[in-house]
């Protein structure tokens, strides 16, 4: 299969990796949804390419404008994405959702998991 | 010496997660599925009480919908089966055959291929791309 890079906004630069981070809790699940949302804004603070993938209850996480670690992220260059199916199964529409975020299909995830040195992390 | 090359799947999918504690067999099917659609290949290794998902007990549908009792619900061992059937060589199934024994769960419908978790690691050396779905 032929590796194919995705256009995202990233600050990354040579030398650096790239992640792409999906996360399925929601962020009452405890401490460790917001943790591994911190992790990519280190990530994405490092200089790694990182895009950010919410799916499942992870999309909860994008309501709203004041989500602190979704200001982070998109602060550090992060690209965040959000699952269009997981969000219409919560009945969120895109204007409920944070302007940092986007709507993407699974296409996009299944994309950006095949590029050739990407490490994906699902939390 | 002539070395035998490996085959290389594009993606694992460690599922580590029981049917309907959530939304990620949906998600772990949908990926799959988006990866195949892409010309991709994935591997699926099921973990613990995902390794309930195929037996061959269930037959190829669900239980009558009395909502909806002339539609067709195909079980998911009859969408896994379908998955494996259409994606000719690039989608697999493995199921743990620890997990399995433990949970009296042997009897998996014959496209499943039974793996002992000491082969897990050699089954993630054989993929570009390793995830872990569903919690420890």
């Amino acid at each position: 299969m032929e590796a194919q890079t995705a256009a995202a906004g990233t600050r990354a630069g040579a030398g650096a990796a790239s992640y792409f981070l999906l996360e399925s809790k929601g962020n009452w699940a405890g401490p460790t949804a917001g943790a591994f949302l911190m992790d990519a804004v280190a990530l994405a603070e490092a200089g790694h390419r990182v895009r950010v993938f919410l799916v499942e209850d992870g999309v909860l996480s994008a309501v709203g404008t004041d989500v602190p670690e979704i200001r982070r992220l998109a602060a550090a260059g992060a690209e965040i994405l959000v699952d269009d199916f997981s969000a219409a199964q919560r009945a969120l529409s895109a204007t409920t959702l944070s302007p940092h975020v986007r709507l993407a299909g699974m296409d996009v995830a299944a994309a950006a998991l095949t590029e050739d040195g990407c490490r994906g992390v699902w939390h | 010496m002539a070395r035998m090359e490996r085959r290389m799947w594009d993606l694992l999918l460690i599922l580590t997660a029981a049917p309907h504690s959530g939304d990620v067999v949906t998600s772990a099917l949908r990926l799959s599925q988006a990866v195949l659609d892409r010309g991709g290949s994935v591997r699926v290794w099921a973990c613990g009480y995902a390794n309930m998902m195929t037996q061959d007990t269930f037959g190829d549908t669900k239980l009558p919908n009395t909502r909806d009792p002339e539609g067709h619900y195909p079980s998911p061992s009859a969408v896994v089966q379908r998955m494996i059937a259409d994606g000719e060589g690039r989608f697999g199934w493995i199921a743990c055959t620890a997990c399995s024994e433990e949970r009296g769960a042997v009897h998996h419908v014959p496209q499943v291929r039974h793996r002992s978790p000491l082969r897990l690691a050699s089954t993630v050396a054989g993929a570009r791309q390793t995830l872990y779905l569903g919690g420890a």
